[in-house]
């Protein structure tokens, strides 16, 4: 290298903004509680960013430097590098990128040219890019520790196992007598699945240690104290981690002997305890086990896991909960006997109500319920409701809480007791039916119940959020979220009711007002944003679907693809740990996270949002947006060749605004850092109503893109290969759909859908034309090959198949749906017959014993779907509209089929809204104040004394 | 539960956030709307307007307005008191009157004074256990309910001598 003394010089600035660099990667970022003590230690000093300015001042320094450098050695690679890394610190991106690729191509022996190329790329989150730069810079220099670690944690992230035990093992052959290196590489066997290597390593590690640690003060030299109780506290949590490893491995005994050898040195007892009684039933020493669950319970008589432990130690655990009646009675004196020992305990009050049956049941339920309704617990039916799914129960609840009801309405007190209760017990009983006939399905009832218990005590907000959802059930969604609005008006502080209210007017598609009430809760300034920085994930579903209902796609895409990022940035998020978690040891939670991560996009959330965004693009694909359409007509009458030259312009200007709106980017924020100091400004939102989302050429592979992450994580929902079925039928991708209808039919082959796809599948494959092409020919050999093995196709038609699927479930309002629907997919001219097949359908009674009122079997999902099938499928208005007639009379509530109770409450609550003061300021004659009068004063016959 | 039929009540003060809790009572307990004054009056009387507590239910309430009387001297006016019909004859009406009065005691006015309809005898009686009189009988007080005549109840706080 031919520098020059002063080159030197500034090199060196540049090694120390190298190791700075490195540095910040590595440390600052790492773990809030860091960020934030160095965010306090710099705001205390001084409050406008400090930290940001000194940095600013030092790229300053170091630009200055790499000039100097660069006007004698133009070509200097590594010297490009850095100056390109500097830039990427003051957001200046596109120089960088170009900068380090010179500096790499002038140097391309510098394992610091590659190191840099590599940060650059994974500032970017450019992992794979990234691993690639790291390679080829340790190919040059393969014992460099810092770059070594930097591959690691990258190989780490990307769940490159192999390579992280290889970079792992030699940091550890390099440097071995670190902790870290040790532990790292045992870690890294656990997660590439060989525990007892990992193991090995751990014993190995203890073996060079003292015998009386925590040892030698060696690593310790700091002397404080608070290290070194750090470091005696990880030191036990190696040894949980190497214990809950070898239970990985199987070696159950030799796990619990470890423990019972390092008990004294194990701090958290508790840990210990739920670890040790876990071994104990893994090897069959269920005795003792069941003793260590005694005594976990006399600490925490409240844990149900414990309970489930100790009965299965006891031979008395069934997983569906079905009991002999021996069981039950062994049972009924275990629980007998625990609950005079945990007198204070819930749960083993409410675990009983779970096994016991018929007078038994009655008997615990009605001991169960009474002090808590006295007490006035408003989850008291969220926490009966599991009892719901077992048959009877519900009955047996139903018969007993009106017992009560009728008992305190009449008495004020509980059937054979002589205490007086307090007037609020009548509220909760009634507040309890109301939720009752809600689950049940009776939604008059439980609207009278509700409503008695507002009449009753009207101030208490739970009423009108249950009302709210009786109604939503019910079908009146704009009703539900006046009610819901209702409660949120009685406490403004409740952030609680004040979602629930949001998440209603979604429901009810009243998107604007939602934004506004959330926004009450949001900070000041930018509001909307606020939300989705906060990764409310509830909200932008919810609004996404409510913008897709009402075929606003852009925005839904918008919402759907915001919650789609943030499960990207949870997956970016585990980065910072990958050295955190080595460094403080807290290995078990980090182990632990990188399986919750591994599992992330299985999260309902993300199903939700991947399945609604897919969803959008199908219907983009179906109809694409007028625009494009209008502008391709305008291009039809020109000449292909003339198309493309257009296209190719097009094409270049967008990449010449984009690059300019960049440089414009770059600009504002770099005079924003010279002002204030502050880098990062929050760019504004280019496209707010997801109008550039809409003008996605190919709609169907952003879709699959989705698609993807959902059959890999979701393998097992029905929806996903519904959606797979849509998609793939449209991009003609014949084997890719009969994957799905296969998938569909493993899963659930008499489900609706599952037929709608089967069927509609193999009428297109009949249509097909003979094939032509090699591959036609191949894919029609394999569906030759695949017909037979479908059980439902053997040996039948299309059409005959469908009938047998309508015979099998003849009673079911959904599937005559569907085998009408393919009737009439098959056989068009039997459009009449398909009519007569829905109209012709009954809505039974459900089978129900309830005192009060009958339900009957039908949802009204379903039905507004059959509905829908009439509207738009087979295009029938005149049965769409006796449908919707014949639907009012089960639904009154209804609004979607104008029942006629819909849009009751909703009038009268605004009414009270908007004429709050009727009466008192039309009164003449008295002051100017609001003056009551007592004109029902009999109606409140003790003390209602208003001037 | 044995130990549940002692029931806690509390007194808890009006702000914007839980003001709808008034309202709910008022639209329940009287069969008159009361305008944006009445609100921003009980909201200015700080701790002479009270919502009562029966464990976490809000049951009743009082409403007052301070006035100034001629010469400075503030007094207090009853607005509304009120307590829904289920949890009555439990004290708390009591309680919210007692905590006005004491009040008023603490802060040296002497003077309380409220509207009632002239047939009340149930108020008028309770009233009259705290030491109201009927200080005066208004003709046509109400409009639209019958009797329309009210009567002005007021109770005379003599103060403590400061000094003593």
């Amino acid at each position: 290298m031919k520098v020059s003394v002063l080159g030197i010089a500034c090199l060196r600035v540049f090694w120390e903004l190298l190791a700075f660099e490195c540095k910040k990667f590595n440390e600052c970022n790492v773990y809030p509680r860091e960020k934030m003590r160095s965010a306090l230690v710099f705001e205390f000093n001084d409050a406008d960013f400090p930290r940001k300015s000194y940095e600013t001042k030092q790229y300053k320094k170091g630009l200055k430097a790499a000039d100097a450098i660069l006007k004698k050695f133009p070509e200097h690679g590594e010297t490009l590098s850095m100056k390109g890394l500097t830039l990427n610190c003051m957001d200046r991106k596109s120089e960088a990128y170009e900068l380090v690729r010179l500096g790499v191509k002038n140097d391309i022996k510098s394992h610091v040219c590659w190191h840099v190329y590599g940060l650059l790329y994974r500032s970017d989150r450019e992992y794979r890019e990234a691993i690639k730069c790291y390679r080829n810079a340790l190919r040059i220099d393969p014992d460099n520790i810092e770059i070594l670690r930097d591959l690691s944690l990258l190989q780490a992230q990307m769940r490159d196992l192999t390579g992280f035990v290889e970079t792992r093992q030699q940091l550890l052959t390099l440097k071995p007598n670190h902790r870290m290196n040790w532990i790292g590489f045992a870690v890294s066997h656990h997660l590439n699945s060989n525990g007892s290597k990992a193991v090995e390593i751990l014993e190995a590690y203890e073996g060079t240690l003292e015998d009386d640690y925590p040892p030698d003060n060696e690593r310790c030299e700091h002397g404080e104290m608070l290290l070194y109780k750090t470091f005696w506290c990880s030191f036990v949590y190696d040894i949980i981690l190497q214990i809950s490893l070898l239970e990985e491995c199987g070696s159950f005994e030799r796990a619990l002997a470890e423990m019972h050898k390092k008990e004294s040195k194990i701090v958290d007892k508790l840990a210990y305890k739920e670890q040790e009684v876990s071994l104990l039933v893994k090897i069959g020493r269920l005795e003792e086990a069941a003793e260590l669950y005694r005594a976990l319970l006399s600490m925490n008589p409240d844990n149900y896991s414990y309970y489930e432990g100790l009965q299965k130690c006891l031979g008395l655990y069934r997983d569906n909960g079905n009991y002999s009646s021996g069981e039950i009675d062994e049972l009924d004196a275990l629980y007998k006997s625990l609950a005079q020992q945990y007198t204070w305990s819930s749960a083993v009050k409410r675990i009983p109500l779970d096994f016991l049956q018929g007078e038994k049941f009655r008997e615990a339920a009605f001991n169960y319920v009474r002090p808590l309704l006295t007490k006035g617990v408003p989850s008291l039916f969220s926490d009966l409701s599991p009892l719901y799914d077992q048959p009877g129960k519900a009955d047996i609840l139903e018969q007993l809480i009106l017992e009560l009801e009728h008992s305190i309405g009449t008495t004020g007190k509980y059937p054979g007791r002589e205490e007086k209760e307090p007037p609020s017990t009548l509220l909760w009983t009634l507040f309890f039916l109301a939720q009752h006939y809600d689950r049940r399905g009776q939604y008059d009832v439980a609207l009278s119940k509700i409503d008695e218990a507002i009449e009753h005590t009207p101030t208490v907000i739970d009423l009108y959020s249950v009302k709210s959802r009786i109604l939503k059930h019910a079908g009146d969604l704009a009703a539900a979220a006046a009610l819901a609005d209702e409660a949120r008006c009685m406490d403004l502080a409740d952030r609680y009711v004040n979602s629930e209210c949001v998440k209603r007017m979604l429901q009810a598609d009243q998107v604007s007002l939602a934004e506004k009430t959330a926004a009450l809760f949001t900070k000041d300034g930018d509001q909307h944003n606020n939300l989705h920085d906060m990764q409310c994930m509830w909200y932008e579903l919810a609004s996404g679907e409510s913008y897709f209902r009402q075929g606003d796609l852009g925005r839904a895409l918008k919402k759907f693809l915001a919650v789609e990022k943030h499960y990207a940035d949870i997956t970016e998020d585990q980065f910072d740990f990958h050295s955190y978690c080595l460094r403080k040891m807290t290995l078990r939670a980090y182990v632990e996270m990188l399986k919750f991560q591994d599992r992330l996009h299985s999260h309902a959330y993300f199903h939700k949002a991947a399945a609604g965004a897919i969803r959008c693009y199908i219907k983009l694909f179906d109809s694409p947006p007028r625009s494009t359409t209008e502008e391709d007509d305008d291009k039809a009458d020109l000449p292909p060749s003339q198309k493309k030259k257009l296209k190719q312009k097009q094409r270049k200007a967008e990449a010449r605004a984009k690059k300019e709106a960049e440089g414009k980017n770059e600009e504002s924020s770099a005079s924003g850092v010279s002002k204030s100091g502050k880098r990062h400004v929050k760019p504004v939102d280019p496209d707010p109503h997801g109008e550039k989302l809409l003008q996605v050429e190919d709609p169907l592979s952003e879709a699959t893109k989705y698609l993807k992450l959902l059959q890999k994580n979701s393998p097992d929902s029905l929806e996903t290969h519904l959606l797979s079925f849509e998609v793939n039928i449209r991009k003609q991708k014949i084997l890719l759909a009969l994957q799905a209808v296969k998938h569909l039919l493993r899963l659930n082959a008499e489900d609706p859908e599952s037929h709608r796809c089967l069927i509609r599948f193999f009428h297109k494959v009949d249509l097909m034309t003979a094939p032509a092409t090699d591959t036609e020919k191949l894919i029609w050999s394999v569906l030759e090959a695949e017909r037979p093995a479908i059980s439902q196709l053997q040996e039948k038609s299309l059409i005959e198949a469908n009938k047998f699927f309508l015979h099998k479930h003849e009673d079911s309002l959904m599937h005559r749906a569907a085998a009408a629907e393919m009737l009439f997919v098959l056989e068009t001219n039997k459009k009449s017959e398909a009519l007569k097949l829905i109209e012709d359908s009954t809505n039974n009674l459900a089978p129900t014993n309830g005192a009060l009122g009958s339900v009957r079997e039908w949802k009204l999902r379903d039905c507004i779907a059959v509905h829908k099938l009439l509207e738009t499928v087979l295009a029938e208005q005149d049965a769409a509209l006796r449908w919707k007639a014949r639907c009012a009379e089960y639904f009154p509530y209804s609004t979607y089929f104008e029942g006629k109770r819909s849009g009751m409450y909703n009038t009268a609550y605004k009414q009270m809204l908007t004429n709050p003061e009727n009466g008192s300021a039309s009164q003449a004659g008295v002051s100017a104040d609001a003056i009551a009068s007592n004109g029902k004063l009999e109606a409140f016959k003790n003390l209602a004394i208003s001037t | 539960m044995g130990a549940g039929r002692e029931v806690a009540i509390s007194l808890d003060g009006v702000r914007d956030k839980n003001l709808m809790q008034l309202k709910k009572l008022n639209i329940a307990l009287f069969p008159v709307r009361y305008n944006d004054k009445y609100y921003s009056d009980a909201l200015a009387s700080g701790e002479f307007t009270k919502l009562a507590y029966y464990s976490d239910i809000c049951v009743g309430a009082i409403a007052c307005r301070l006035e100034k009387k001629e010469g400075g001297a503030i007094c207090v006016y009853i607005m509304t008191l009120g307590v829904l019909a289920p949890y009555r004859g439990l004290g708390i009406g009591t309680k919210l009157l007692n905590h006005v009065l004491d009040l008023c005691a603490k802060q040296n006015i002497s003077e309380v004074y409220l509207h009632v309809q002239t047939n009340n005898e149930d108020a008028i009686n309770f009233y009259k256990k705290f030491g109201f009189d009927i200080t005066d009988t208004i003709k046509n007080y109400y409009t639209n309910i019958t009797p329309p005549d009210c009567y002005v109840l007021t109770k005379f706080i003599t103060q403590p001598q400061p000094k003593n």
